[in-house]
């Protein structure tokens, strides 16, 4: 009996897995995210290396002080780099395709994720055609803001 | 510095989707083979590491609670140690530490994922932050790929030079993994197949990106003297680097990839080596998307900024090349994630010992492996030698 | 072995923080290098202690964890406990590749669910899980034993509460604080017979850090080293059936670490030992198993009041993981209070005896099945 496989191949069990968290913003972001509702984007520098930081950062993760000053930043800013994503997967909050892009807004010294669109985003060639890695691009506001990172809607292409 | 370490046995199993067996006896079959492959018993282990990717993958958490009978652990002093992707050279370094340390003399590490029993994207994109990235997340396919075109930009490497690098490096890897009896993907492909095949995050396309699997690794690390009486041919640690960038993934370059560059300038300063194009004998680079690899070329000094593409044109990295990389298929022909990057340094041990089989490349001493976790946020690296 | 000591340490308190994890994370890992006046870029190396995504909801909780910890492109890893962190971090020390290591470990347990919703992720899906096991149930099994076998009373049980809670009275780092007697411990809710409410461990916030260094080094970052003279780990099975609840791997872990530390009368040896109890009989059982009193004299020894802050074998001073229990963390607050306690800084919880060695307990798992403990010496 010990040796004998069984007959029919092992089933698979379907599981699902929820948990609910309460995750705390924090003063920093919260007032970040005040800002947005304002439609001004701002940021915070660091006293040593003089950069940046948008999201803000309440310190600097290189000099390891506080960030204590802020800064409103340009809506504007120039791509760094993109892509065109034609993938889905369960939990995904933007729906295929779109085209996530980290842009240096003018005034910081990093790169800030968020998205390009305002044109039909069907075609890739025709996107490829219209997006340029050191191209312009600028803020749409979303009209009702939640205080969110959807308060800005996306970024259109400066022409 | 330390004492010296050894590799003294490995063990994988067959990857893929491995439905057939539940989640402990797939990793009991990595234990039993590395054990046997060093001819040991589990009485003769002193401690064991254990890692995995994060619990979403398979909806459970703290697997070493899990795998205790699987793994040999009852009874034994234990480490878990989890780094998201570079888990399985961070749990190698562990071992390492752990020998070096002089607390055991033969230590056990084992690295697993069951894929299939979860979703690999929707798992992944949960390392963002819910605020600013996560929004934004198209998977682990969309972060590399802006990491790719912001490559390309930089170094002003034509779209049609990377893509018909990215495609060779895709043949390349799927030839070698049908040498491999533990590979998961084994198929016959062109480069033609790699330029045309189904767009992921553009350019990126199906060929070019890793699958999902099932599958573990099991490594055993040795104290010099026990090495020397276990093992005919150990394969020594030369030298072990970690290095991990800020969170947020526009704070730092990521076309030159610090981490990457300095977990491996930690390592060769250990190992001696200056020139790790003519040194190394055998590479093992965790490529889950062939642009990536290049980038990996550059920061482990392989090649100059920005001449990836050349190099790989030219047959640098394949089998015959000067510096073969990633004879296993490597991971874009087989993914368990919490395994991946200990099987890099399994079978970067396997070609020092000669026991790499079919994907052997003759007389290699000296070898690299390497892993790369979180957004882009992580790389570690590890040398072993066929000599002390 | 390469002598290595605590060199400097903070701790947050147990209320519910509103900063954010990274926030957290930076606040006190900044503040144990500001004590040790060392720059980030300085430390050797940084072990980070955290649990992964459903502690804090994010995969590869690494990821977020590693720039407030300090480790931007400094040699790092991460445990997946933080008594796991820091036998690791003595490691990484002993190994002689790195003279300093920051160990940080973070639980935000206000942003979680209920802790044995995580403690249910432990179970396998197949057996355990839809029975309901989870870290109370097993607790609760446990414990029902202890009592019939060892002939333990509720009222010892409930009396381990009223020690600690009353002893977390004086700790400001503590998160419950609040006088209790042995009946209202018997009277509160029953959460899983025979356990009630007031004998199960709270969820707590925490984020703990921990410079350690080798010796020549700790002597230039603190004038009050606290010195480790050794660790231990161990795992028992898996599952609950295949295990003596009541002889675990407790007695081998500690073995491994007495061994290690030279001590051969723990009884007499240990000073002051901060105990992982996140359920109150917990600290009965495994004060036995560590050899604080002999097999099956738990209920003595909590009658005897010797455990008391002021008695001759002060157990968990600090209020232990009944007054404070951020999960993951709980092992490095042990190990600070333990260091606290030998270089006399623990000021209203400080215990009466002169304290030269502590010992500092982690446990995780179902009943126990996984033990850490660390000797610290002054
Ligand atoms: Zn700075």
């Amino acid at each position: 009996m010990a040796d004998e496989k069984p007959k029919e191949k092992p089933r698979e069990m379907r599981a699902e897995v929820t948990v609910p968290y309460e995750m705390a913003v924090g003063s920093n972001w919260h007032r970040f995210f005040e800002g947005l509702k304002e439609e001004k984007i701002l940021g915070t520098k660091c006293r040593k290396c003089n950069r940046i930081f948008v999201p803000p950062r309440s310190f600097c993760p290189r000099c390891f002080d506080d960030n204590e000053e802020w800064v409103e930043v340009g809506q504007e800013g120039r791509i760094e780099t993109w892509c065109y994503s034609n993938l889905m997967f369960p939990g995904q909050t933007l729906k295929p395709p779109f085209v996530p892009v980290q842009v240096v807004l003018d005034g910081t010294d990093m790169g800030f994720q968020h998205r390009i669109a305002g044109f039909d985003l069907s075609d890739f060639e025709k996107v490829r055609a219209l997006v340029k890695f050191g191209g312009r691009v600028r803020a749409v506001w979303n009209k009702e803001k939640k205080g969110t990172i959807f308060d800005i809607d996306y970024f259109e292409l400066v022409t | 510095m330390g004492k010296a370490v050894a590799i003294i046995g490995t063990g994988q199993t067959k990857h893929g989707r491995r439905n057939d067996v539940s989640y402990p006896e797939l990793v009991r079959e990595a234990v039993k083979a590395a054990l046997e492959d060093a001819g040991l018993t589990p009485k003769d282990i002193e401690g064991v590491v254990s890692g995995t990717m994060p619990s979403m993958m398979e909806g459970i958490s703290d697997t070493h609670l899990y795998f205790a009978d699987a793994i040999c652990e009852v009874g034994k002093p234990v480490l878990k140690v989890e780094t998201c992707g570079s888990t399985g050279q961070s749990i190698a370094h562990c071992g390492f530490y752990w020998v070096a340390s002089g607390a055991a003399d033969i230590v056990l590490v084992v690295g697993s994922e069951k894929m299939f029993e979860g979703d690999g994207q929707a798992t992944m994109s949960t390392v963002a932050d819910p605020w600013f990235l996560k929004p934004f997340s198209a998977g682990a396919p969309g972060v590399f790929t802006m990491q790719a075109m912001e490559w390309m930009h930089r170094f002003n490497i034509p779209e049609d030079k990377a893509r018909e690098a990215a495609a060779l490096i895709s043949l390349t890897n799927h030839d070698n993994a049908l040498n491999n009896p533990f590979a998961h993907i084994k198929i016959t492909m062109t480069i033609e197949d790699a330029k045309n095949a189904f767009i992921i995050t553009y350019p990126v396309r199906l060929l070019d990106v890793c699958p999902t699997s099932d599958g573990a690794c099991a490594v055993i690390f040795a104290s010099e003297e026990k090495a020397k009486k276990i093992c005919k041919k150990p394969a020594w640690i030369k030298g072990v680097g970690f290095r991990g960038e800020e969170y947020f993934l526009g704070e730092s370059n990521k076309s030159i990839w610090p981490s990457a560059t300095e977990a491996a300038k930690h390592a060769y300063e250990q190992a001696g080596i200056k020139n790790p194009l003519k040194e190394l004998d055998v590479a093992e680079v965790y490529n889950p998307f062939t642009y990536q690899e290049m980038i990996f070329y550059e920061c482990f000094g392989f090649c100059p900024r920005g001449e990836g593409p050349d190099y790989v044109l030219k047959g640098t990295f394949t089998m015959k090349g000067e510096l073969p990389c990633d004879p296993s298929g490597g991971v874009l022909c087989t993914n368990p994630i919490g395994a991946s990057g200990l099987i890099r340094l399994a079978e970067a041990a396997l070609q020092v010992t000669g026991k790499a089989g079919a994907r052997q490349i003759d007389g290699a001493k000296l070898a690299l492996s390497h892993a790369m976790g979180g957004i882009d946020q992580f790389n570690g690296v590890t040398i072993v030698g066929a000599d002390l | 072995m390469r002598k290595m000591a605590i060199a400097q340490f903070a701790q947050s308190a147990g209320v519910e923080s509103k900063e954010n994890l990274m926030d957290f994370t930076y606040r006190i890992s900044k503040e144990v290098l500001d004590k040790a006046g060392l720059k980030r870029s300085e430390v050797g190396c940084v072990v980070i202690a955290s649990s992964d995504i459903f502690h804090s909801g994010l995969s590869c909780a690494n990821a977020i964890d590693w720039d407030g910890a300090g480790a931007f492109m400094v040699e790092g890893t991460r445990a997946e406990d933080s008594m796991f962190a820091f036998i690791y971090a003595c490691m990484r020390i002993m190994s002689g590749h790195f003279d300093t290591v920051l160990v940080t470990s973070i639980v935000k347990g206000s942003e979680n669910p209920e802790n044995d919703t995580l403690t249910g992720f432990f179970a396998d899906p197949f057996y355990m899980r839809p029975l309901g096991i989870n870290e109370t149930t097993a607790a609760a099994m446990q414990m029902r034993e202890y009592m019939q076998r060892c002939n333990i009373t509720e009222e010892q049980c409930a009396k381990v509460v009223v020690k600690n809670l009353g002893n977390a009275l004086f700790n400001p780092y503590a998160h419950v604080r609040k006088r209790v007697t042995v009946d209202d411990v018997l009277n509160s809710d029953v959460v899983s017979d025979p356990l009630k409410a007031l004998e199960c461990a709270p969820k707590s916030e925490g984020v703990a850090s921990i410079l350690l260094a080798a010796e020549d080094k700790a002597k230039k970052l603190t004038d009050k080293p606290v010195w480790v003279k050794g660790f231990g780990t161990s795992m028992d099975h898996f599952n609950l059936g295949d295990r003596d609840l009541l002889n675990g791997q407790l007695k081998i872990a500690a073995g491994r670490a007495y061994k290690m530390a030279g001590i051969r009368n723990p009884k007499k040896e240990i000073d002051v030992a901060e105990i992982c109890e996140p359920y109150a009989f917990q600290e009965l059982l495994w004060c036995e198993k560590l050899g604080l009193c002999g097999d099956g004299e738990g209920g003595k020894l909590i009658d005897s009041g010797v455990t008391q802050m002021h008695g001759a074998s002060p157990v968990n001073p600090s209020g232990g993981v009944l007054a404070m229990n951020p999960y993951v963390s709980r092992g490095l607050y042990r190990l600070i209070e333990s260091a606290m306690q030998i270089s006399g800084s623990a000021g209203g919880h400080q215990v009466d005896k002169k304290v030269k060695t502590a010992l500092a307990h982690g446990t995780h798992g179902f009943a126990g099945q996984c033990h850490s403990l660390v000797i610290l010496e002054g």
